[in-house]
This record gives C-alpha cells, sequence and structure tokens, in this order.
C-alpha cells in the first residue's frame, strides 16, 4: 500500500488527482453536513409537534387515559428524576472505586494481575451489553431474586418487610373511613403462595406451582404433586405439636408447610373497638347489632358500624390497608423504584468506570511522584493528590452516564413494566412510578393521535434536561481543567 | 506508564520508612487503613464481575426452563422459521429465524447507512476539516448521540415513515426501513468517534512522509492513513453492528410486532428485542410460564451475538493494532 504511493502503478495526469482531491473534499463536507441536517430536521420536527402542547398543566398533571388535552408528565418527571439520583449514588462510588483499582492499585502477584486484567477486559465487555439485556437481570435479581422468595401479587404481603405499617380500615354508616390498627394472628385459612416452600408427610421438600385453572395446566400435568390451583386453600392443622397448614395437591396428594402469624385480609368487628379518622381523633367504635335500630344523630352515626352480619347489604367487615414509610423495604424488590434504580445502576457502571479510569490517566505523574516523595501511602497519594484533580473529569463522566440514564426506556420497561400513572404519590422505594422515557413510548405507540402530540412534549422536556446536564459538564470541564496545567 | 509508577512507589516507600520509624503508630495506621481502603476497592470491582457472572447465569439458568419444556426442542427454536410465542390464539411455534432475520434485515440497512457516513464522517474531521467546521461538527455529532433512543423511536414512527418513506411507495406504518435509518442514525455518530480515534492515532510522521513523496491530501488519507488505522476503523464498524444487533427503542416503536420472515424492506419485522419489549408491555409475563422463558431464550442468543461481536472487535484493536513507537 505505501509503495503505490510511492510508485503509482497507473500514471495520472496531476489535474486528475487534483479533481479527485477536491470532489472527495466535497463529498466529505457534504456527507459530514448529513447529521447537522438530520439534527435539524429531528428537532424542528419535535418542536412543531409538541411545542404548542407545553404547558404548566402538562407540566405537572398525570396521565389520563383516553384524554390527551387533560393528561400531563409531573409524575414521570418526578419518577425519572428520583430514580436517576438513586441510580447516580449507586453507581457513582462503586464506578469511581472500580477504576482507582484499576488504574491506581495494579497488582504484583500473578493470580491477581489475572483478575485485574479480567476486570478490564470485562468492562470494556459490558459496556456493549445491549441495555435490555440489564432489565432482564434487573427483573430476575432484583425483581423476583432469582425466586429465593415468594414473589408479591397485589395485596399480598412479602415475606420479609420492614417500614410498613398495616391496618384495617371501615366505613361507617356515616360514610366516614377509620382505621384501627392490625395484628398478625396465625389464620386458620390461608391462600397458597406461588413457590411456597411446602414439604411432603414424609418430610420432602419441594416447591409450589400455582397455576391457573385455565391456563398453563397442561404444562404441569407431570408435576401434578407440586401444583396447586390458584386460589387453594391450606387449613391450620396440628402435627406432632407443631401448628401446620396442610392441603392437597392436584394430584391429591397431602402436603403441609409451617404456620406463621399473617394478617388476613379481612377483620371482622364484633366488639366495641378503638378507631381513629382520617382526622386523627379517636373514639370507640359503635357496634350496633341487627336488631338496634339505626341512630340518627349524624355524629353517633358516624362513629358506628353494624355488626359482622350475615346480610352483604348490612355486613362491614374491615380490609387491610398498609401505610409505607419513607424506609419501607421489602424482599423481593418486586416492581419498584428500587428494582429500576439498582437496574439503570448497572447499565451505566461500565460508562462511570471508562470515564473515571480516562479522567485518573489525565493526572500528571509528577503530582504521584511529589506525593510519595512526602512519605504518601498509595492510597493517599490517591486520595490527597490523584482523585482532587481528577474530580473535574470524573464529574463530567458523570453527568454524560446520568444523561444516559435519563433517556434510558428499555431497562425500566422490562423492570417496572409500562406504567404510566400511579393513584399514590411516590413515598417509598418500594413504590412503582411512571418515568419520561417509557411514558413517551407508550405514549407513541398509543391509538389516541392525540398522545403524539403529547410524546413529542415530554421529548421536549427530556430534552430540556439533557441540555442541562450536559452544560453542566461542559461547565465543568471548562471551569476546573484549566486550574490544573 | 503506570508500572514504572509501582515501582517508583515501592522504591520511595522503602526509602521513607524511617521516617515511619519515629512514628510508629501512625504510618501502621495508615499501611491497614489502606488494607481496608484496598479490600473495599475490590467489592467494588467485583461488582461488575458479578454483573457479568448474573448476566450469563440467569440467561442459562431461565432458557434451561424454556428448553426443558415438554413442548420445546431446541432443534426446532435453532431453524424454525415460525414464531407465535405470546400469541394466545393458534398453533405454537418457537422457530428464532423471523426474530433473527429481523435484528439482521434492520441491522442491514442500519449499517449500509451507518457504516460509510460515519467513516466519511471520521475522514473529514481528522483529515480535511478546518478548526471551524470541526467545532460545529464534533458537538453536533455528540448531540446526536446523547438523544435518547426512544426519542429516534419516535422520529422514525412519525416522521421517517409517513413524510419519507410512503410517498416513495408501499411501506407499512411499521417497516424495516424507517427502523433500519433510525438505528443507522445513532450509529453515525459512534463510528464517526470511533474511528476518527483510530485516524487520529496514526501519527503524523507517516502523513508527512507520503506528502513528500508527493502525494496529495486523498492520496494520503485513502493510502496511507486508513489502512494503517484499518484495525480501529473495523473494530469502529463491529462495535457499531453490536450496538444495531442490540438497540431496542427504536425498533420497539417503528419495527412492528409482526415477526416476518422476508427480504422485503417495507413489511413490518419483529426483532429479537423488539419481542422482549412486546412481551415486557403487555405486562402479562407471569414467571414460570412459556413466555416468560421465552424471553430469555431470545435474550440469550441476542446476547451471545453482541458479546461475540464486541469480543471480537477487541480482539481485533488488541491484535492488529500498528505500533509506531
Amino acid at each position: 500500500m505505501k509503495d503505490s504511493v510511492a510508485q503509482p502503478r497507473k500514471h495520472r495526469s496531476v489535474a486528475r488527482r487534483k479533481l479527485f482531491n477536491n470532489s472527495f473534499s466535497v463529498i466529505c463536507l457534504l456527507v459530514s453536513s448529513l447529521a447537522i441536517v438530520v439534527l435539524a430536521t429531528l428537532l424542528i420536527a419535535i418542536f412543531s409537534t409538541g411545542g404548542n402542547w407545553l404547558s404548566f398543566e402538562m407540566l405537572s398533571g398525570s396521565h389520563r387515559e383516553n384524554n390527551p388535552e387533560g393528561s400531563g408528565i409531573g409524575q414521570a418527571i418526578l419518577g425519572s428524576l428520583v430514580i436517576c439520583s438513586i441510580c447516580g449514588l449507586v453507581a457513582l462510588p462503586i464506578g469511581v472505586g472500580t477504576a482507582i483499582f484499576l488504574e491506581e492499585f495494579k497488582p504484583k502477584g500473578r493470580l491477581l494481575r489475572i483478575f485485574h486484567g479480567l476486570v478490564q477486559l470485562n468492562i470494556n465487555n459490558l459496556a456493549g451489553v445491549p441495555s435490555i439485556v440489564y432489565g432482564i437481570l434487573g427483573l430476575t435479581a432484583f425483581v423476583y431474586m432469582f425466586g429465593a422468595f415468594s414473589p408479591i401479587r397485589v395485596n399480598d404481603q412479602p415475606d420479609y418487610e420492614i417500614g410498613a405499617t398495616y391496618f384495617y380500615q371501615t366505613k361507617t354508616l356515616g360514610g366516614q373511613y377509620v382505621r384501627f390498627p392490625a395484628v398478625p394472628l396465625v389464620q386458620p385459612v390461608i391462600k397458597i403462595k406461588q413457590g411456597q416452600i411446602a414439604s411432603k408427610i414424609n418430610g420432602d421438600k419441594f416447591k409450589l406451582n400455582v397455576v391457573s385453572a385455565s391456563t398453563e395446566k397442561s404444562k404441569y400435568a407431570n408435576q401434578v404433586n407440586k401444583t396447586v390451583l390458584l386460589g387453594t386453600e391450606a387449613k391450620l392443622s396440628n402435627r406432632n405439636g407443631n401448628q401446620v397448614y396442610e392441603a392437597n395437591t392436584i394430584g391429591g396428594e397431602p402436603f403441609v408447610f409451617p404456620a406463621e402469624a399473617t394478617y388476613s385480609q379481612f377483620a371482622k368487628i364484633t366488639d366495641p373497638i378503638t378507631v381513629s379518622n382520617s382526622n386523627g381523633d379517636t373514639f370507640s367504635l359503635n357496634v350496633l347489632s341487627k336488631s338496634e335500630p339505626i341512630p340518627t344523630d349524624p355524629t353517633i352515626l358516624a362513629q358506628s358500624v353494624f355488626a359482622d352480619s350475615p346480610d352483604p347489604n348490612k355486613r362491614s367487615s374491615a380490609s387491610i390497608f398498609r401505610e409505607n414509610s419513607l424506609f419501607h423495604l421489602h424482599l423481593p424488590f418486586s416492581k419498584s423504584v428500587l428494582s429500576a434504580a439498582l437496574t439503570l445502576a448497572l447499565v451505566i457502571l461500565p460508562i462511570v468506570i471508562i470515564a473515571s479510569q480516562e479522567a485518573i490517566r489525565g493526572v500528571p505523574q509528577t503530582l504521584r511522584e511529589a506525593a510519595f516523595g512526602m512519605g504518601a501511602t498509595r492510597w493517599q497519594v490517591v486520595r490527597s493528590a490523584v482523585l482532587p484533580s481528577a474530580t473535574p473529569g470524573i464529574m463530567t463522566g458523570a453527568i454524560l452516564a446520568m444523561s444516559r440514564a435519563i433517556g434510558e426506556a428499555a431497562p425500566l420497561l422490562a423492570v417496572m413494566g409500562g406504567v404510566l400513572g400511579t393513584t399514590n404519590h411516590l413515598s417509598s422505594l418500594m413504590d412503582k412510578t411512571p418515568v419520561l422515557p417509557v411514558t413517551i413510548f407508550k405514549w407513541a405507540g398509543d391509538e389516541n393521535q392525540g398522545f403524539e402530540h403529547l410524546a413529542a412534549a415530554a421529548i421536549i422536556v427530556l430534552l430540556a434536561f439533557l441540555l442541562l446536564m450536559n452544560s453542566l459538564a461542559i461547565f465543568i470541564r471548562y471551569r476546573y481543567e484549566k486550574k490544573l496545567s | 506508564m503506570s508500572n514504572t509508577s509501582a515501582g517508583q512507589g515501592e522504591l520511595l516507600g522503602d526509602a521513607v520508612s524511617p521516617r515511619g520509624k519515629l512514628r510508629p503508630r501512625s504510618s501502621a495506621a495508615s499501611k491497614r487503613w489502606q488494607t481496608v481502603v484496598v479490600t473495599g476497592l475490590v467489592f467494588c470491582a467485583l461488582v461488575s464481575v458479578f454483573t457479568t457472572i448474573g448476566i450469563i447465569l440467569m440467561l442459562v439458568v431461565e432458557s434451561w426452563g424454556f428448553f426443558s419444556d415438554d413442548k420445546i426442542e431446541i432443534w426446532k427454536f435453532l431453524t424454525g422459521t415460525k414464531w407465535t410465542v405470546g400469541q394466545t390464539q393458534g398453533e405454537l411455534s418457537y422457530g428464532i429465524w423471523p426474530l433473527l432475520s429481523g435484528t439482521l434485515r434492520i441491522t442491514g440497512i442500519a449499517m449500509m447507512l451507518a457504516l460509510p457516513m460515519g467513516l466519511v464522517s471520521a475522514i473529514y474531521l481528522s483529515e480535511y476539516a478546518s478548526k471551524r467546521t470541526r467545532s460545529l461538527l464534533k458537538p453536533t455529532l455528540e448531540i446526536l448521540a446523547g438523544i435518547p433512543t426512544v426519542v429516534l423511536g419516535f422520529f422514525a414512527v412519525k416522521f421517517i415513515t409517513p413524510y419519507m418513506l410512503e410517498p416513495l411507495g408501499d411501506f407499512k406504518t411499521f417497516n424495516a426501513t424507517s427502523a433500519g435509518i433510525a438505528v443507522g442514525i445513532l450509529c453515525i455518530p459512534l463510528v464517526a468517534s470511533l474511528a476518527e480515534d483510530a485516524l487520529q492515532a496514526v501519527p503524523n510522521r507517516l502523513r508527512e512522509g507520503a506528502y513528500g513523496l508527493g502525494a496529495n491530501r486523498l492520496e494520503v488519507t485513502l493510502k496511507v492513513v486508513v489502512p494503517a488505522a484499518l484495525s480501529g476503523i473495523i473494530s469502529a464498524f463491529l462495535l457499531a453492528l453490536a450496538r444495531a444487533i442490540g438497540e431496542t427503542m427504536v425498533v420497539a416503536l417503528a419495527a412492528g410486532s409482526t415477526p416476518t420472515l422476508t427480504l422485503d424492506p417495507r413489511m413490518p419485522s419483529q426483532t429479537m428485542t423488539g419481542f422482549i419489549v412486546e412481551t415486557f408491555k403487555s405486562e402479562s409475563v407471569v414467571p414460570g410460564t412459556l413466555s416468560y422463558f421465552s424471553i430469555y431464550a431470545v435474550a440469550a442468543v441476542l446476547f451471545l451475538s453482541t458479546f461475540g461481536i464486541t469480543l471480537v472487535g477487541q480482539i481485533i484493536r488488541m491484535k492488529y493494532r500498528e505500533v509506531y513507537d
């Protein structure tokens, strides 16, 4: 190849060579400027579709089915910001730590060197893994936790949980909601959960499959003695002095599992109990028997319920409710903000690591040598010399990684599902929340054409966030990088 | 560079040890503290290792759940030409080829767009552009690279299809071409920036030598610089290929949800990633069911192809890199 320059195979006239040269540079310029054209078209198209739909109501509202004019992205913005912050808090320390390990603590031992090289290779490969695969990993590792716990269904309480208070709530005859604390009891009858570990009468342990009657029953045809139908109830019984629940599989074989105290879905109200209403007033509930006349005084009426009666019109039983504190946690994490944030942290971790490595590599060697010369240990060198001067670079990389995270839709779709709106406000890490990219995705695919404009408006908001983050990164780079050299 | 620093560090560490003897406690304490810190750093590094292990383990275990089902034969999965998993009616077919061919079609279209355009942009940025055009082009490419893929998907389905493709012919609402173009757009900055890095790494001595022999800029570029940077350029191409195969939101929005086995770029074509997203979107995934396990089987094929391509790209870059120092 290099020879052909020195001795051209074909002799070409200078004029022709010049023509080729000039026309190639024109082609280059045209092709390169196509990027500008594409970007301009994209921005114009999106602004013309969604620009008019931006309004305060749109920025603060939440999704309404079939009503694009009344829908908004308030919840989605909050959800995106919360998830991205947690994701950054998790990914940044781990990423910077890995980068420091890779750049500043190159080990001398052979085995450790292999580990070191493996980690480096692994990170480059992880950066190329599609984000949807991370989403599936998040679903398996965080949402279901590899099936180590029984999955959480709606209105079901998880096996392991902190930070939640349970109470029963009922409506009085006056139409007022009152509540009283729930106490876990060993229920005489419970519904069997998917994945319950049970043991046969001879003591063999196995995992129960719960199948709905219509579907997938045939799949378990060869496991009839490990399978029950959805909604099957187990009864409390006593075996060798232990309280256990007992039921039969669809194969007809009995099995047992240990009885634990749980909340029942409903509580009967038979005796006057102390309750509190939504204002926080506590009073004793007035329980009317069937035969008693209904009181006419509204104050008394508001504090009265019927005793549990067989007549459905007069029945007032209290049903269970859960109030989550901010630090509410349960295992598995289920489809929640925490699962989503951890998954996103895995997605951006390789980006943070690679950016931090570059920033650390950019620190002049003389700084390290000066610190070593003053007798600092390796970690002291890192902490007092390398990290302070690498911080602007690390911060820039971290912000760019966060801007990748805020636009990611696929992993969140996998981990939280296509949530568009929630009735409750985001109150704990175990809640679900809509996020901007998933909202855009769902709206873009909505049959109602109005949502197309709304999706474009949401894209403008998302792009504004990206612009903000990128400006911040450029500002940091500009402001602090000058001081070093 | 860092290896020499490690050596020097040890040397200096020995040299200052007498000072340590004067205040043995603080020196010992700082050494102990360093051990604690290094242990912490190793745990940080282990997170990424466990991520990889987790991905592989999960794909193997859960795909096993798919293939161990009585109705599934692995041979039919790898050779079948019909995919109906997740559809409620009709006979169950689970051949991967419609999904795989959808991925290949869209990736092919994207690469036809992104590879030449990305390479030409890289050549222009590295060899031709003046400082002023560079300061305009480079940020444009960076912004384009930072646009979320869901936005490009929206652009593909709401603008590329109705305004660019439908006037040209009988394109379906969801088709492979518009998704391919959008994926190509998002691959251009990737190819451009990686290839430009490779071109810039070619030392100026080579260019000067060629100019000295009377070559003009075109000849220097195409006959000296590009061949010298070829390993870097090919690895850039492979990374873009892996990115296109794994691209999800664009194809989920623009390519439709019908798995097809055709060469017609006007037809809808569900890809592997498209199928996974479609399954998640419907929120009917219940662990233990066949459509749940099928996600993992498809994801395993997806992971193997992208991981393999990324690995080959890295090997090419490391092995065939021309070193001039």
